[in-house]
């Protein structure tokens, strides 16, 4: 279900980015970070090795539809992600991330393949109980743009201990251009353990939506 | 005489080695596992390190030496700092992992 939302406000702050709408979305240095992200209008599978502990490079292969799917496009594309800025509290931690694609995509609403280029920014901020985070992507290509932005909010039931799985209730704010100018709402239940991540939810029209990553 | 006080000496420096064998550090940033995680693989890579409990509640990382091995405090910075972390603060302490955690769980 879409949303007319208040968007004004958080409109002008994300500005415009489709992403993957986790958190960090890359790993420590000399890891690999696998992600996933499912929903009836946008499937994403990407994958990132981190070189530095600012730096990634991976590929990812996404692709939307309208909610009557009439209309589609694919996107694949090289990723290039780099964290701008971390900084780190006794009891919190903050980061700029950057994340920019080139590659090609395809469509039926347009004949053959293009370039495209999708340069995105990511805000967060969280504690072990509060999660906030902020995104924009363009997916840029010639006649064929369209961007996503994103904010959530996530509060966690309890504490853990490192080796215990920690509980969160998080919901998501969404807008793909691609799709729809309005927002989407999605309350999700997410999951992290160690170097896994999972959330499971569906929004308020009723389709589900996963997201996992798993990081190695 | 003096190759006694010498002895002496050693014995008591090794003895304060395996006393202190291991590390507590202090990290700014550490709030889920998922992220901390990265701290953990890297100084369970390191040749010396026998054991390594994250205290995320605390914020700290408690490093133990393997017998005869000895901790390098810059390296383990190093490392912390590669998972994206701040070091605050670095002390030797007594206990092993097992005793640092048991007492960590003891006072919930």
């Amino acid at each position: 279900m879409k949303h007319p939302f208040i968007s004004s406000g958080l409109s002008v702050l994300l500005m415009s980015i489709p992403i993957t709408a986790i958190a960090a979305p890359m790993g420590f240095k000399n890891s690999w970070m696998f992600m996933g992200d499912f929903s009836k209008t946008y499937q994403e599978l990407s994958l990132n090795y981190a070189t530095t502990a600012n730096d990634a490079f991976g590929f990812s292969a996404n692709a939307m539809q309208t909610d009557n799917s009439v209309a589609k496009q694919q996107n694949l594309e090289a990723v290039y992600t780099r964290k701008l800025a971390r900084w780190n509290f006794p009891e919190a931690q903050a980061n700029i991330w950057f994340i920019g694609g080139l590659g090609s995509t395809t469509g039926n609403t347009f004949n053959g393949s293009k370039a495209m280029a999708s340069p995105g920014i990511q805000v967060d901020y969280e504690t072990t109980r509060f999660y906030s985070m902020a995104s924009a992507r363009v997916y840029a290509a010639q006649g064929a743009t369209s961007n996503i932005t994103t904010a959530r909010l996530g509060a966690s039931f309890y504490e853990v201990d490192y080796d215990q799985a920690q509980p969160w209730l998080v919901i998501e704010a969404k807008r793909m251009t691609f799709v729809s100018n309005q927002y989407e709402f999605t309350p999700m239940l997410r999951v992290i353990h160690n170097r896994y991540f999972i959330e499971v939810g569906a929004n308020l029209s009723g389709q589900p939506r996963l997201t996992f990553m798993y990081n190695y | 005489m003096k190759r006694i006080n010498l002895m002496v000496v050693i014995a008591f420096m090794s003895l304060s080695q395996s006393a202190l064998a291991s590390m507590k550090v202090t990290v700014n940033g550490m709030v889920c596992s998922f992220c901390a995680q990265g701290i953990e693989k890297s100084i369970l890579k390191m040749d010396e390190t026998k054991a390594v409990f994250v205290d995320l509640k605390n914020k700290v990382v408690v490093i133990e030496a393997k017998d005869g091995k000895t901790l390098n405090e810059k390296l383990i910075s190093q490392e912390i700092k590669d998972s994206g972390y701040d070091v605050v603060k670095i002390e030797s302490i007594s206990q092993t992992v097992a005793q640092f955690r048991s007492q960590a769980k003891d006072k919930k």
